[in-house]
This record gives C-alpha cells, structure tokens and sequence, in this order.
C-alpha cells in the first residue's frame, strides 16, 4: 500500500499525452506551454532531431543496395511495401517492423506505422490545407454519418495558430473550396505546369495551385529561434531534415515542449489500458508496458490525451474495460472502431509534354502542384458524392528512363546524361465516406508479444469511393489531354485498399449526440470528460484533403479548453 | 510439388520449352538454393564474365568511366541475390545460360551487338504482357506497376535497370555523367545551356 502511494506520487502529473507524434506532440507542447506538468508517452523507441537522422546526409553511393529494399527487410515491411518503394533502404529506419507488430486482416488493410519519436509527422507529406466550410456541413446536409459538433469558423483562429508555428508555404488564391491560411512564400511552379495552369483555368475553369507545404521556404523568427532553418532543396525530407526545414513532431512540437522544462517523455512503453476509477467516475491514469523489459507500469494524471494515431487510440479504448464501459472506454455508443476513413489514391494520369526543352530546374522541390476539388462543387453534380483533389506535377526526366527506352552503348549513356523530356502526372485523394461496419476491433484470442490483443480490420471501399475512383482518372486522363499533352496513360490501382493513404481516421468520431459519437465538440469522450482524443480518430468525415494541419488545428483547441476547464476545476 | 516441377510449370505456362544447358543450370541452381538458407542465386566465373561484358555494352567506357571500372558487375550479383526473389533469379539464370550457350564470349563486337539488340527487341515484347505504367502516388513518389505475371523480369531489363542504378548512382559514374548537388540551397526555374549536364542530388 505504502509502495503504491509513492508510486502514486512519484508517477503522477497533469496531464499525460499517449503518443508522440503529429498531434501527441503538439499536445504535449500546447499543455506544457500553458503551465501543466505533462507526461508524454512514446511506444517506440527514442530517436532525436538531427542525431538520430542516420541517412540524412549519405551519399547515393553509400547505400549498398542503392536505396532499393533487400529481400529480408521486404518481408519485415510487408505492409509498407504496399505502398510501393516509400519504406526503403533511406528511409526505412522510420517505418515500424510489421512482422513484429502483426494485425489481422478480415478484409486488407494497408496499415503503415511509424512506432518512435515524432510518429508518422517524420516521413508525411506535409500537405497542408484548411478544410471548407462545406466539409464540416455536408454530413448532415446530406444525411451521411453524424454532423460535425463544429463548424469552419470555431477552428478557424486555431489553423492560423498552427500554420504560423509550423510554417506552411503557398500561395493565396481566395477560393472559398481551399481556404487561404496564413502563408510563407510559395514555392515556384516548372514552366509546363505554368501552361497548364492556364489551360485548366481556359478549358475548365478550374484552379491550379502550388502546394502548400509545411517546409520554411523562408524560416521566420520564432523558427529559427527554434533552431529551424529555411529548406535547402534536397527533398530528402523522409530520412530526417537536419535543418529542421519541414515541420515534424521531433524538429517542431516537441523542442517546444522541452523548452518549458515540464515535459517527461517515456519512450519503449505501449499504453495497454486507461485506467478508470469507479468512484471518481473519470480516468486516474494509464498502465504501460515497456516493450523491452515487459515490465507493467502506472502513471496518474488530471486530465489524459489519446494521440496513439486513430487505430491505436481506437484500440486502446477498447482495450479499457471497467464495470462503467464494459466494451471499453467511452463506447457507450458501439462506435469505438467504426466508421473508418481514409484518403483513397492510386488512380489518376501521367502524360509526356512536348517542349519545353530549354526550361530546367536547379533545385529539387519537396512539392507538387494541387489541384482543388472540383466535384460536387458550385454547379458540378456526380452519381457519387463528395470529391477529391489532385496532386501531381512535371519534371524532367532521369537517368532512369534508359531502363525503359531502347538502346546501350556510348551514345546511349551520352544521352542519359542531359536532362530528359518533361513529363507529368497527377494523382488524386478521395473523400472516404463513414461507414459503421467499416471498422476495427480486438481480436478475441490473438495477442501480441506484450499479450495485448491484435487489431482485426474489417472495412473496405464502398460504393462511392469506387465510382469516385473511376473519375478520378478519367477527369485526369481529360485535363491532361485539354492542356495538350501526349502519351496519356491513365491509372487505377486495384490493390489499393483503406488505410494505404495513411490517413486513418473515424475511429472515435466527434459529434452531438453520445448516442451516436464517442467525442463532443471539444474533443472530450462523452461520458468520461477527463480523456481526450485529437487524433484522426476524432473526425467525423474525411473532406478530400490531407488531414494533418486540421488534426494539429483540433489538438490546440482541445488543449486550450482542457487547461482552462481544469482551471476553472470542471475536470 | 518440389521445386524442380514449380520451374518447369513456369516454363511451360510460357508456352516453352527450356533448353538441357538451361535444364542443368537450373539443377544446379536447385542445388545450391537447397544447400543454402536465403542465397538462392550463383554465378559461374564464365557467367560473371558474360554479365560484366554485357553491362559494359550498355555502359562502356567512353572519355568518361564505364561499368566495369565502377564495379557495377558485382553490384549486379549482390542485388539479384539481396534484392529479388526466385523469379528473377530464375529469369536471370535463363538469361546468362542462353548467353553462354550462344558462346557470347567468343562473339565478336558487331555480333556482340547484333546478339544484344536482338534481346532487346524480344524483351520488348516479353515486357508488353506487363502493361508498365507509373502511378503517382504522393507529392514525390512514384510507383512504377506491372500486371503481376508468373515469371521474372526478363534478363536484359534486369541487365540493364541494374546496370545503370550501379553506374549512375557509384561516386565516379555520378560524378562523371551529372553535375552533382548534394546541397542546392534553393529553388530556381532556369534556362537550359546547350550540352548540359543534367544535375544529380
């Protein structure tokens, strides 16, 4: 007993944050920064901005197999592997093991993990765009899901908040379905790209941006007082910027975090359960293994952040069983698993563009163009709902298209050495409908080497996502050919499934009514309002862009309020 | 059904036969892949020799250094045995042994290439089948999709896709064929030079 008290003491804080990656991080850093003493809780293993960059700076020749991926660490990254070449032999190190971390599969699920310090932020996209007033009213508009207990407007302040810490590049075009946020300089678009920017606007009324990105095309003061500096162009982002250029959870939240000297990062230790205390009737704390050790562990706080990314937050919710949520916490609703969402892509074009010859690039831009949604929008009307977003863009061609052209011998590898012909290329991200018996669950009998049971997928793409698909090519197969472009193949990926997109949302969604959602308009589980959960798990629908800055965007609000509930003693 | 059976099924369901040197190649093959966990592929020093000549064919050595002065031959070797599998390792197999049964060594340089193109022009066709096609799949990755076919890439796209990542990404091909930028620092649109180098990163 005496043992347990000081254990108590000596394990207990504020808050404590499970996760540590897009917006574990940023809620360890928004806490932090508001005075609370924050534990913040990382089930893979410690790597540190710069140091543990391992590839960051190696020479192409200094791989052995040249970036390609070995037959052995192809079968220890069979989910990421399907993907394509993303977990390779440079960026490798940032993607977890998933024959040591196995999940069942009732219907495929593409599930990519990224299980150490600063999660998945390490190696995203770092597309960055505001959702539309649209994406939070269409659910109940159109009788799909549950409506958003928010609006555009509540998260509004709180996109500028996050864009101005994280720095995000682009271009303001006033457009109502990609609102503007608040910008560093854009980065610049390649001559061809320019032409069919102008086409797209001539032929289909249609805009064309550049992306816009979380990398500082020109770091600002608060960056650099952080240690982060502009982008160097070398967009070899995925194997860890050294310059702190692209915003991540390690380069970005968790300095900041640091910096008040209240964060305690535990590292190597899965959350296996919330502990709930009956009486009190809220959550006292979380039990944690360390995943080397074994060793079982309990930590006590105020108020607890569920950031473990949406499946492993779903997970764990269902893995807390108390006599008050015997299907585990906060699932009073049955919808802890469900409704999963995800961006599909994989479909889309790629084309050769004629001219142009005498126009290169110096650089290489870690971004590509983005092309709004134009579906379902204004007057546009489809058989399917919603709409997707293109990314894509030229370049000129390598080295390697000797692979696929005729010819060897001297002047062949003459030829190889001068810049290719252009070419371009566009692929879409879908808007993923929720659906309830698209969903997620513990396995009854498997367990996983620390004897927590597996996750069971069991969703897949419906109806409307796969007539969605079909135009997604077809529209990209169109535009290409109206900007006069040649050789056009278009793409739709058949073994893409959910998840490949790794935007894995839904599994805790927000909404009104407890009968129906498992998180209210601020992100508190309904019915045990000390736990809050602002991952992907939070989203109530998908919309068609990237989701991260919208994550990071719900994560500052829901920390603003839990601090100022706990102030005010609601908590 | 054993290995030996699961080749010869590959062989027929491509509508061939195989030849007795390709047969024995492939017992030997057999041998080897069930007397060693995980290496499942062996050259001879004569079908080393044949894969060095033929990579130094579609790179040679000009003003500028060629594949075999930057090691690509052994480069070839170690990625078809850490980097693919029994099809390719078989394709590749099939590929060496009907060069060396065609005596490729004691060709001389203009049957040489007439052998060479001649591949080249049946890989095409063998590589129609596959419907390449590249799928954009994020802002910078590229996935290059095949229709999955029950047989290995062919020999002489295995020679040549391996041929030029060797050459084109060793420090001396690199540095030799490109103007290098580990670092660029920035990001301009620029007007080409007549005759320049493309830039490598």
């Amino acid at each position: 007993m005496n043992l347990n008290i000081k254990a108590q003491k000596n394990n207990s804080f504020d808050a404590i944050v499970v996760g540590s990656g897009m917006t574990g991080g940023f809620a360890a850093k928004e806490l932090t920064e508001k005075g609370l003493k924050v534990l913040m809780i990382e089930r893979g293993r410690e790597i540190k901005h710069g140091q543990d960059y391992n590839t960051a700076t190696k020479e192409p020749w200094e791989f052995d197999h040249r970036g390609r991926v070995p037959v052995h660490s192809a079968e220890e990254l069979w989910a990421n592997k399907r993907f394509g070449n993303l977990a390779n032999e440079e960026t490798g190190g940032f993607f977890t093991n998933d024959k040591d971390n196995p999940y069942v599969e009732k219907r495929p699920f593409d599930w990519i993990r990224a299980y150490h310090t600063g999660g998945k932020s390490m190696h995203w996209g770092r597309q960055s765009y505001r959702w539309n007033k649209q994406d939070f009213e269409a659910n109940a508009k159109e009788g799909v899901g549950v409506d958003w207990p928010i609006r555009y407007e509540d998260l509004e302040s709180w996109y500028t908040y996050v864009e101005k810490f994280v720095g995000v590049s682009g271009q303001k075009e006033g457009l109502d379905v990609l609102p503007d946020g608040h910008f560093l300089p854009p980065m610049p678009m390649f001559p061809p790209e320019i032409h069919f920017k102008k086409m797209m606007l001539e032929k289909f009324n249609r805009p064309v941006t550049i992306g816009r990105v979380a990398n500082l095309t020109q770091a600002q003061s608060e960056h650099v007082k952080s240690g982060r500096a502009s982008c160097q162009y070398r967009n070899k982002c995925a194997r860890g910027c050294p310059y702190g250029a692209y915003y991540s959870s390690l380069a970005g939240a968790i300095p900041a975090a640091n910096a008040t000297k209240r964060l305690t990062a535990l590292h190597d230790s899965i959350v296996s359960e919330i502990i709930y205390d009956e009486k009190l009737q809220k959550a006292t704390g979380v039990r944690v293994i360390n995943q080397k050790t074994m060793k079982v562990e309990e930590y006590f706080a105020k108020i607890i952040f569920l950031n473990a990314g949406a499946m492993n937050t779903a997970a764990l919710m269902l893995n807390s069983k108390s006599n008050r949520f015997p299907t585990g916490l906060g699932n009073d609703s049955d919808q802890v698993g469900r409704n999963i969402m995800d961006h599909h892509l994989g479909a889309g074009a790629t084309a050769t563009v004629e001219g142009f010859l005498d126009d290169y690039v110096f650089g290489q831009r870690p971004n590509a163009l983005y092309i709004p949604r134009f579906r379902n929008w204004g007057n546009d009307k489809q058989s399917y709902l919603r709409g997707f977003g293109y990314q894509g863009g030229a370049s000129r061609a390598g080295w390697n298209r000797g692979v696929n052209n005729d010819g060897f011998g001297a002047s062949f590898k003459e030829d190889l050495t001068k810049p290719g012909n252009w070419t371009i290329g566009f692929g879409g991200f879908g808007e993923v409908l929720p659906n309830p018996n698209n969903r997620m669950y513990l396995d009854p009998s498997k367990k996983d080497k620390w004897g927590i049971p597996m996750i069971v997928f069991d969703a897949a793409f419906g109806d409307n996502e796969i007539a969605m698909r079909k135009d997604m090519m077809n529209s990209a197969m169109e535009m290409l050919d109206a900007a006069g472009f040649k050789n056009i193949a278009g793409n739709n990926r058949q073994d893409v499934h959910l998840g490949l997109g790794i935007h894995e949302m839904g599994t805790a969604r927000m909404g009104r009514d407890p009968k129906t959602s498992v998180l209210n308009a601020y992100n508190q589980v309904h019915a045990c309002k000390n736990v809050f959960v602002t991952d992907g798990a939070a989203m109530a629908s998908s919309s068609c862009v990237n989701p991260s800055i919208t994550y990071m965007a719900l994560t500052a609000r829901a920390a603003d309020f839990a601090v100022k509930a706990l102030k005010k003693k609601d908590l | 059904m054993n290995r030996r059976d699961a080749i010869k099924n590959v062989a027929l369901l491509l509508g061939g036969t195989l030849s007795a040197p390709t047969l024995m190649a492939m017992s030997r093959w057999e041998e080897l892949t069930l007397n060693t966990e995980g290496v499942l592929f062996s050259l001879t020093e004569a079908q080393r020799k044949i894969v060095a000549e033929v990579a130094e064919m579609i790179i040679p050595k000009t003003d500028t250094v060629g594949a075999k002065d930057v090691g690509v031959p052994a480069f070839i070797e170690m990625m078809m045995k850490d980097c693919y599998a029994q099809p390719e390792h078989l394709s590749f197999m099939e590929g060496v042994t009907a060069l060396e049964q065609a005596k490729f060594l004691d060709m001389d340089a203009s049957k040489r290439t007439e052998t060479l193109t001649k591949l080249e022009t049946d890989t095409k066709e063998m590589m129609k089948a596959r419907q390449v096609k590249q799928t954009k799949m994020g802002d910078n990755d590229d996935k290059e999709d095949m229709k999955a076919i029950p047989k290995g890439l062919p020999f002489w796209r295995l020679m040549k896709e391996l041929t030029l990542l060797g050459y084109f990404t060793s420090e001396a091909g690199l540095k030799a064929s490109f103007e290098y930028v580990p670092i660029p620092t920035k990001l301009e649109v620029i007007k080409l030079k007549p005759n320049q180098k493309a830039y490598a990163y």
